[in-house]
């Protein structure tokens, strides 16, 4: 419990250390979004507002006003209003692809990483994250899809069953089972993108094949440090909306931008904080510093960025 | 379309059929004793003048039938034995010799019209319909009582379409007409074999529903028999009488049905038999379970007590409270408001999930629908259950034909609803009211109307509506929305009256939508064809929309005119325009920025008006329908214009739709990098 305590406070003082990386993604997932939901506000305005019939949906939100406004010709297709936030929603993803090397590598290090080294590892890291994300998908895609085909036949074995709530139940078990595999398998790709920064590598399946003997032999440690930040960002989520219910009036919505956007950069924080707890795992468990013959050339990344030789000693098998 | 009898599971052959009946004979309860032998000579009528399950001293309805059942349900096949004596007495002033009988069940069969006008509608429900989910009703013999055994000259008859595969009517001719005002008995043995509930009746794991379970003879109406198909879409039609059940069934099983309990006497080989009876209803449905949980309440009707039984599931039961409360609070409103309602006894059945069996009536016991997760905040099973019991008057005593005239059972029962639960629950928040989100009904009822406004007209019959949507939009939505803004034009309290005349006059009868729409003009004491001709015949759309709104200083063409609020005098032009070809007289209300507020009239005749003003104000906004009681406007977006646009409303639902793409982005990244 005290390592878990330990790791998880690790991960907590790196991303209080690096706040600015968790300020920039927030502004790029709130600046992707808004691009994506410009079309759907582009379509309210001229229908909302000069209407007095829109104050139903502002002081309050009556559902069936709702419901017509969406029926409205005006607002074309169905999805057309709000399809273009998918697309919106990937880019956000690739570029959290695009610069988390330069951000795990800054969680590595002590001193605050300068920009060039910053977008230099990024470059260089490039491929081999996305080679990750195939070695990822590889694995994940058919665990996943037996999980789930598992869940579903567990459940409608459940249906036919006289207690009504024995499907609910089964299902809850088994989407919990899905989650903790998931989370297993995030936690291994999550150290092997910490290892493919910090080593260098380029044969990512080699950091692929370090981090799963690692987060195997600590399954316990660093599932149950995950966790517990996975169940802070459900209670931050919970709790966030009913701070926005409770706390900010129907008609306020600079007071809903201000507390939806609190919502979403703590929970965006969370996944940095599991980041980060990952991060100093690889720190005290599998960095080997290059000590007894260091390379000729400079070492792959510049020393200020790495920790310092001997500071954790490396117990790689 | 006239085919001959086969047996729906394949029999046919005389032999077989013989030695069935022999059987069947074994396995059954003795049969109903007829009460005369020959149907000619029997008396005036048979139909007993029995009051048990009514708090009245004397028949409420003109009794033209009476049913003498016994039957035995299997719960481990799902099948009954049954055998019928129905009493008809002749009441249609002429003689008659052609008898039509529903046999319902047999719609669950793969080439019935109900599956094949479901299939076509694209219906899910029978995605994955199996062999062993179809339903029957054989009929094993057909007797008349006087007259001998007619059961080879029973057929099938498809009155509506040429579907000859469609078993659900058959029909009989006799030897000899039955004369007027005297009666006839059908001796009927039938065998059912339950469906998998896909609509309404049959069996889910180990719960039953029995509804539309028994040959039911057609109604003589408006000159003709009135027999139809079941289709995918229509309900039902029959006549009013008295029933006398006997059902024998396990032990182990909670039973529940149409009107009073008499007896239950418990048999040594497992199962009991319990008996019911029922007076002035007009069908007759029961249910099983070996799970129910049983509320038992009371309730002191304007007639004499009510007994309510409440059937639960377990898992539901803590929300046996909320069912109890809304079927009393029902209960007093409409009795308050339409008269009272004379049985001794209405049950509440709380269907098997996913049985397909929920939000259903039959007279004095209707099925609900919840979840065992419903939020308190949530009103759907209050909704079902206002609903269902809503039916007990505009079905269940005012009886109207549901197949041809759809709309007024489910519509008018659909306005008192809304009335019933805004009484209730809060006009904006009698559907949903949680989280600070909230519906009310009758918005909900215009939105399900709007987008199909323009398809169907009401007096279309149920089952020549172009879609599923079109049938429930019109006959539900549509009808609350036009007696809804028919209390805009006549008042809520003069409709109100005309509701309660209505019921008043029609009950244990078989109205026609004429009785219904006359009696609203002699109460009104107004001519409302205009109206009835757009809204409930014809297929127009009411749709007023605010065109214009202008304001500008009337001493503009000054050089250098300075503008003083309250000073300077403004030349304002406000156009209303009638977007649609449905005309109604509206009210509009201008608002101007010293506070002012005025009300202009229009009848809506010509395709647009305007307004005019020189006032030292400008023109803050306009409102069409300021009162919002023209619920059938089919946008009320574009029925006010304010001068100066407000953007929050909009920003504030790009905000959500913000959050929302957010949140949607961090979840895809949280998993895959």
């Amino acid at each position: 419990m005290n390592e878990h305590r330990n790791l998880i406070a690790s991960g907590l003082a790196i991303v209080r250390r690096h706040k600015r990386y968790l300020v920039w993604l927030w502004l790029l997932n709130l600046a992707l979004a808004f691009l994506g939901v410009a079309g759907l506000g582009n379509r309210l305005h001229p229908i909302l507002d000069h209407s007095r019939y829109a104050d139903k949906l502002l002081h309050g939100f009556d559902a069936a006003v709702y419901l017509e406004l969406v029926a409205r010709p005006e607002m074309g297709p169905e999805t057309a209003s709000t399809a273009p936030a998918v697309p919106f929603a990937f880019l956000f993803f690739l570029l959290t692809l695009l610069f988390l090397p330069g951000v795990l590598l800054a969680y590595t290090g002590e001193h605050r990483l300068p920009r060039e080294a910053f977008f230099r590892v990024c470059e260089r890291s490039l491929w081999r994250f996305i080679r990750l994300i195939f070695f990822f998908a590889i694995i994940a895609v058919p665990v996943v899809a037996a999980l789930f085909s598992l869940h579903h036949a567990l459940v409608k074995a459940a249906e036919k069953d006289m207690n009504e709530l024995l499907p609910f139940y089964t299902m809850i078990a088994t989407l919990g089972l899905i989650a903790l595999v998931m989370t297993f398998l995030r936690i291994w790709f999550d150290l092997a993108e910490v290892d493919v920064v910090l080593r260098d590598q380029n044969m990512v399946r080699k950091s692929v094949a370090s981090a799963w003997r690692h987060s195997w032999r600590s399954l316990g440690r660093l599932l149950g440090s995950y966790m517990v930040i996975a169940a802070a960002a459900c209670l931050v989520l919970v709790i966030g909306i009913w701070v926005w219910h409770v706390v900010v009036p129907p008609a306020n919505v600079v007071g809903a931008f201000v507390v939806s956007q609190a919502i979403l950069i703590a929970l965006l924080g969370m996944r940095f904080w599991q980041r980060a707890s990952a991060a100093a795992f690889y720190m005290r468990e599998m960095f080997v510093p290059s000590v007894a013959n260091p390379p000729a050339s400079a070492p792959p990344l510049s020393p200020p960025d790495l920790p310092s030789p001997g500071r954790e000693l490396a117990r790689e098998s | 379309m006239m085919t001959d009898l086969s047996l729906p599971n394949g029999g046919g052959m005389v032999i077989k059929r013989l030695l069935f009946l022999v059987l069947l004979g074994h396995a059954l309860p003795a049969p109903p004793q007829a009460k005369s032998t020959a149907a000619t000579a029997a008396g005036a009528s048979l139909i007993p003048v029995t009051t048990l399950a009514i708090n009245s001293p004397a028949p409420l309805s003109q009794r033209v039938v009476a049913y003498d059942i016994e039957a035995k349900y299997d719960a481990k096949t799902h099948t009954l034995d049954g055998r019928e004596l129905l009493t008809y007495h002749n009441l249609t002033g002429q003689p008659l010799d052609r008898f039509p009988f529903h046999l319902y069940l047999n719609a669950f069969q793969p080439t019935s019209t109900f599956v094949r006008e479901t299939k076509a509608l694209g219906d899910e429900r029978l995605a994955k319909w199996k062999p062993e989910f179809w339903g029957a009703d054989e009929i094993k013999s057909f007797e008349v009582v006087g007259v001998g055994d007619l059961t080879s000259k029973l057929h099938f008859i498809q009155p509506d379409d040429d579907n000859v595969d469609d078993k659900t009517v058959a029909e009989v001719v006799l030897p000899n007409a039955i004369p007027p005002g005297q009666s006839v008995q059908f001796k009927i043995a039938f065998h059912d074999q339950f469906p998998e509930t896909v609509a309404r009746t049959g069996y889910k794991r180990d719960f039953v529903l029995a509804g539309q379970w028994f040959p039911k003879v057609g109604v003589w109406w408006q000159g003709a028999w009135n027999c139809h198909q079941f289709h995918t879409t229509t309900e039902f039609f029959a006549d009013f009488g008295v029933y006398d059940v006997k059902l024998t069934v396990p032990q182990y099983e909670v039973l529940g049905a149409t009107g009073i309990e008499l007896s239950s006497v418990h048999h040594s080989d497992g199962t009991r038999t319990e008996t019911y009876h029922a007076d002035d209803v007009h069908d007759f449905a029961w249910t099983a379970s070996p799970r129910f949980k049983v509320g038992e309440h009371g309730y002191a009707g304007a007639m004499g007590p009510i007994k309510l039984h409440i059937l639960m599931q377990p898992a539901h039961w803590r929300q046996e409270a909320r069912h109890a409360r809304i079927l009393k609070e029902s209960l007093d409103r409409f009795e308050r408001w339409y008269g009272p309602y004379p049985y001794k006894t209405l049950t509440l059945v709380d269907p098997e999930p996913g049985s397909e069996a929920g939000g259903m009536e039959y007279p004095t016991f209707i099925t609900g629908g919840t979840t065992w997760w419903m939020p308190s905040g949530l009103y759907l099973p209050e909704l079902v259950v206002e609903h269902e019991f809503g039916h007990q008057y505009w079905y269940g005593m005012v009886a109207t034909n549901e197949f041809e005239d759809a709309w007024m059972d489910e519509g008018i029962n659909s306005y008192t609803e809304v009335k019933v639960l805004d009484s209730i629950l809060g006009r904006d928040t009698s559907v949903l009211n949680l989280l600070g989100v909230t519906a009310g009904d009758r918005e909900l009822q215009r939105y399900e109307y709007i987008g199909v406004a323009d398809l169907d007209p009401l007096s279309r019959k149920a089952w020549q509506y172009a879609s599923f949507g079109s049938y429930g939009g019109v006959t539900y939505g549509k009808t609350a929305s036009l007696l809804l803004t028919l209390e805009s034009v006549i008042g809520e309290a003069t409709m109100q009256n005309a509701m309660r005349v209505y019921f008043t006059r029609y009950r244990f009868t078989h109205p026609t939508p004429e009785d219904f729409l006359r009696t609203i003009e002699e109460v009104s004491g107004k001519n409302l064809r205009w109206y009835f001709n757009q809204a409930v015949y014809g297929t127009q759309v009411l749709d007023y929309e605010v065109l214009r709104l202008d304001s500008w200083p009337a001493n503009w063409y000054e050089k250098q005119a300075s503008e003083k609020k309250g000073e300077t005098s403004y030349d304002s032009v406000v156009m209303i325009h009638r977007k649609e070809d449905f005309v109604f007289p509206v009210e509009v209300e201008v608002r101007f920025d010293n506070g002012e507020k005025l009300r202009e009239h229009w009848d809506g005749q010509d395709r647009w008006v305007k307004f005019s003003y020189r006032k030292k104000a400008k023109v803050e906004s306009v409102e069409i329908d300021p009162d919002h009681r023209i619920q059938l406007d089919r946008n009320d977006f574009n029925n006010s214009w304010t001068a100066q646009p407000k953007p929050s409303p909009a920003r504030k639902l790009a905000n959500y739709w913000q959050f929302a793409s957010q949140l949607l982005a961090q979840c895809l990244t949280w998993w895959l990098v």
